[in-house]
């Protein structure tokens, strides 16, 4: 299935505004954030700890809607969602 | 009005439009790039979540307070400082409404539109909230 993951700010900086993505069926929200930790040092530097687990700051939203990374990174993604990552909000 | 631009903010526009026959009080808030040591400010948004977001916030503060019109426009882009990042203009009936208005949709803009701000120094650079992440 296609997902296409959006970055902002520094996370911007490390991925790229935007990238499409495939992912086995049933793939989860974590599982996709590994896949690009692993497909980029800058990225699993910046979103993970040592232990492995996805940093504080981190937030996320699929279609538009922010999800709770501490409770949400096992949500299954559907055929054409869109993960947008980025950190703590900064406007205004 | 609500509008995330890269162009230039027009407060005594934005408070044309928010005049009306039965406001007694308009509120305009400006937010604008504090020296804060920097050379310029960089603001990004994820342009079209900002913009639901910030029409959501709209519809709320008209419900609570009461407000005749809410106009914000959010700047994007390469500021300098002393340059304006937002504009907020709240009419109302009566002042109490049109500042609490206001305040309101400052504060929850910051808490939930999805824009981030980069302060560029000479000694360097970094993501406004991020401490020392990176």
């Amino acid at each position: 299935m296609r997902i296409v993951v959006i970055a902002f700010a520094n996370f911007r900086e490390i991925l790229g505004k935007e990238r499409q993505l495939q992912a086995i069926e049933g793939a989860t929200v974590g599982e996709l954030l590994k896949e690009l930790a692993a497909s980029s040092q800058a990225f699993r530097e910046a979103a993970f700890d040592d232990t492995g687990a996805l940093r504080d700051y981190v937030l996320l939203m699929i279609n538009r809607k922010r999800i709770d990374p501490s409770q949400e990174l096992s949500r299954q993604l559907q055929d054409g969602d869109e993960l947008a990552i980025f950190p703590p909000l900064a406007g205004g | 009005m609500i509008e995330i631009t890269d162009g230039e903010i027009s407060l005594p526009e934005m408070i044309e439009r928010a005049r009306s026959r039965d406001a007694g009080a308009v509120v305009t808030f400006l937010g604008t790039v504090r020296d804060d040591g920097i050379v310029a400010l960089d603001v990004e948004a994820f342009h079209d979540a900002a913009l639901s977001e910030l029409e959501a916030i709209e519809k709320e503060a008209v419900s609570r307070f009461g407000l005749r019109a809410v106009e914000v426009i959010h700047r994007t882009g390469t500021l300098a400082v002393g340059e304006s990042i937002v504009a907020i203009v709240c009419s109302a009936g009566h002042r109490d409404e049109a500042f609490s208005g206001c305040r309101y949709i400052i504060e929850e803009l910051k808490k939930r539109a999805p824009l981030w701000k980069k302060e560029r120094g000479e000694r360097g650079e970094r993501w406004v909230g991020l401490g020392g992440a990176k």
